[in-house]
């Protein structure tokens, strides 16, 4: 784990990057700071960079300029420091199938390097936290859609990462479901975890977000508290209507 | 109309996968052109095929050239007197053979001219005069790689027996007419002295003693080229049980391509490269539990032959006389299968690619490695190719020790080459993993 005692523990300065074959950046010299214990949501439409920069954030791709520091390091130089400090939870049930929920996390928990002796406490607090204990021995193929996704966000929290990143974590799941993760990810930060989270839902970042970036075609265009962007457009009720005011409505990709 | 609705979906999903159909289509071409190739030799082994064979002539005679051109002419043996520029010597023949660079020699010995001579000689008194019938036929030698099959070893030694065969009768034919005028002119002469008069002469042709063809002048001695500490002669057992567990090895490409596939489709790996583990660990994780797979699937084939065939009348397995070499070799074909597994796991993009590329791939490198026909009977241009098929150097190396008495040092190469392709394979496997990792 990485010791820093700085206050910003994501640091992104003049981010860049093109994909092969694009002709416009996915991010464009992007900037953002994650201050510690926040809940930071970052959201924009779809194309808008949001999973290229979790991406970068989570050593998975580099960047073409800009430097991203995650607790203080480089991501392109202390990669594997960084690997061991943060969390991810990806868009998709990244889980084996045919592996029960326990033993996907006995996996993942030995991949992340979690003590052996601590292996069964961590499972086990990750299968409370989640509320999967009494069905930790079925199958991931045989679960329910709001089953995988906790799943999914238990193996991200195993390890007890500073950081927690996630990508739309509450896609395609029913209400009680939603927001029965919503309450654990408010857990997780009172507990200490600063988290960053992209979503679609604006009435889910509202609720959950300290703070908020809205980024369009790769760049920030709006940043500050849900109840600073609201008041900072007069013609705004709620965050989805500043959304739609600053990313236009026309459909995107 | 839904009819021609979903049609055109399916095609049009099709054409979006051109690798798809690339493997669709490219595989099967490949398949039926590397087959029928292979198997073109066996076709037209009775027919105008030739099969490239040794000669050592050791005979002071001239029965030995005799039979060089009474073997030419048959059609199916091509013989060949020298290696590299050199003349073959009879430990030089054994030696070439038993390393499986010529899979015949046919030895004519020193006295051969002599002995068949001698033969003939005893052969024709005791037909026409009833003398003693025993003679010492003359014996011609046939080395063989052990490592060729039965049927084949039968083919040629019947084509050689053809060929021997004229040589023995004209050779039985001279010695009875030269005989039989012999014994005409006594008899006349015998006659004559009496009586003297022409017309009261009778000449009694004498009968050819009954079976007088029965004993061969000439008999032909199979001999394994094997060295003397492993005289076993091989059976089809110790051909197959090899060939077809290195072919079954294989197939492990399927299973392990798809756990890579799909880890890449349901983001397990994504999620797996971004936490705190080496990629070495992570490919060497999956080739160790699929090498294990792969060892096991081996001896239970092993034990098949050793133990089950037995029962439905074939003979037991034997499993050679190196065990440490015998490892060394299962290891290194294992490995080199799992190599070939991530190989594919990593170029592929979809399971039904792999599993496509994965098995056809597998069935033409069986049939060039010789698991399906010998190298040794395909065309002279599919032997060349052959050399690439990894189940061929897998094969050559198994065959080594169950049918040729190999050990450790004669196994080598094969290993050496077994293994330069699995490390090759995984260092692909690693790059790509690398370029995953970093989303390149």
């Amino acid at each position: 784990m990485i010791e820093t005692t700085s206050d910003h523990v994501i640091r992104v300065s003049g981010l860049t990057k093109t994909y092969p074959g694009s002709s416009r950046p996915a991010v464009d010299h992007l900037n953002l700071e994650v201050i510690r214990g926040r809940i930071f949501g970052l959201l924009g439409p779809n194309g808008a960079g949001k999973t290229t920069t979790i991406s970068i954030l989570c050593t998975l791709l580099r960047p073409d300029s800009g430097r991203v520091e995650v607790l203080g390091q480089a991501v392109l130089e202390k990669a594997r420091e960084i690997r061991r400090s943060i969390g991810l939870v990806p868009q998709e049930i990244a889980l084996y199938p045919t592996l029960t929920i326990r033993e996907n996390l006995s996996y993942f928990a030995r991949v992340l390097g979690v003590e052996k002796k601590r292996i069964t406490e961590r499972i086990g607090a990750c299968l409370d936290l989640v509320g999967l204990a009494e069905v930790a021995g079925r199958r991931i193929d045989r679960c329910s859609g709001g089953m995988k996704r906790r799943a999914n966000l238990a193996v991200g929290i195993l390890h007890e990462p500073q950081i927690l990143l996630l990508d739309e974590p509450t896609v395609g799941i029913d209400a009680q479901s939603r927001n029965l993760i919503l309450e654990q990810l408010r857990e997780l930060n009172r507990q200490g975890m600063t988290l960053l989270y992209t979503t679609h839902y604006m009435r889910e970042a509202e609720d959950i977000c300290d703070e908020i970036a809205i980024i369009d075609v790769g760049k920030v265009v709006a940043l500050g508290t849900p109840g600073q962007l609201i008041e900072s457009n007069e013609t705004c009720e709620n965050l989805e209507d500043l959304f739609l005011a600053l990313t236009g409505k026309a459909l995107r990709e | 109309m839904h009819l021609l609705t979903h049609i055109n979906k399916e095609l049009l999903l099709l054409s979006r996968d051109r690798a798809g159909l690339l493997v669709l289509f490219v595989m099967p071409v490949l398949l039926v052109l590397v087959l029928t190739l292979v198997q073109d030799n066996v076709f037209r082994a009775t027919g105008e095929a030739t099969t490239r064979a040794l000669f050592v002539n050791l005979d002071e005679g001239v029965l030995g050239t005799e039979l060089k051109q009474g073997l030419g002419s048959t059609g199916v043996l091509e013989l060949v007197e020298g290696f590299s520029g050199e003349t073959i010597d009879l430990e030089k023949a054994r030696q070439l053979v038993s390393r499986g660079n010529y899979q015949f020699a046919i030895i004519v010995p020193a006295d051969f001219s002599v002995a068949i001579a001698a033969a003939a000689e005893t052969a024709a008194r005791a037909a026409l005069r009833g003398d003693d019938m025993a003679f010492k036929p003359g014996v011609l030698t046939i080395y063989f790689d052990p490592a060729v099959r039965g049927v084949y070893r039968t083919a040629v030694s019947s084509s050689v027996q053809r060929g021997v065969l004229g040589v023995a009768m004209a050779r039985r034919s001279e010695a009875v007419m030269r005989l039989l005028s012999q014994d005409l002119q006594e008899s006349i002469d015998q006659q004559l002295q009496p009586y003297g008069a022409a017309g009261l002469v009778h000449i009694e042709l004498p009968e050819l003693a009954e079976g007088w063809l029965a004993q061969p002048l000439i008999e032909l001695a199979e001999e394994s080229a094997a060295p003397q500490k492993f005289p076993t002669m091989p059976t089809s057992v110790q051909q197959n049980v090899p060939a077809w567990a290195l072919f079954g090895m294989f197939f492990i490409v399927i299973p392990l391509a798809g756990t890579i596939i799909r880890e890449r489709q349901d983001c397990t790996l994504t999620r797996l490269l971004t936490m705190p583990v080496s990629i070495s660990g992570l490919l060497g994780g999956k080739v160790f539990a699929y090498l294990l797979i792969c060892l096991l699937q081996f001896v239970l084939m092993l034990l098949v032959g050793r133990y089950l065939m037995p029962l439905l009348g074939t003979p037991q397995l034997d499993m050679g006389s190196a065990p440490l070499a015998l490892v060394l070799v299962a290891v290194s074909s294992a490995l080199a299968a799992c190599g070939y597994g991530m190989l594919v796991g990593v170029l592929a993009r979809s399971f039904d690619q792999a599993a496509i590329f994965g098995s056809v791939s597998v069935v033409i490198a069986a049939a060039l490695g010789g698991v399906m026909v010998p190298v040794y009977m395909m065309p002279q241009a599919m032997q060349t190719i052959s050399i690439i098929s990894p189940l061929g150097w897998g094969l050559e190396a198994f065959l080594d020790i169950f049918v040729r008495g190999g050990d450790l040092s004669s196994v080598l190469p094969q290993v050496l080459i077994l293994n330069g392709f699995f490390l090759l394979c995984m260092l692909f496997a690693a790059l790509v993993f690398q370029r995953w990792r970093h989303g390149a």
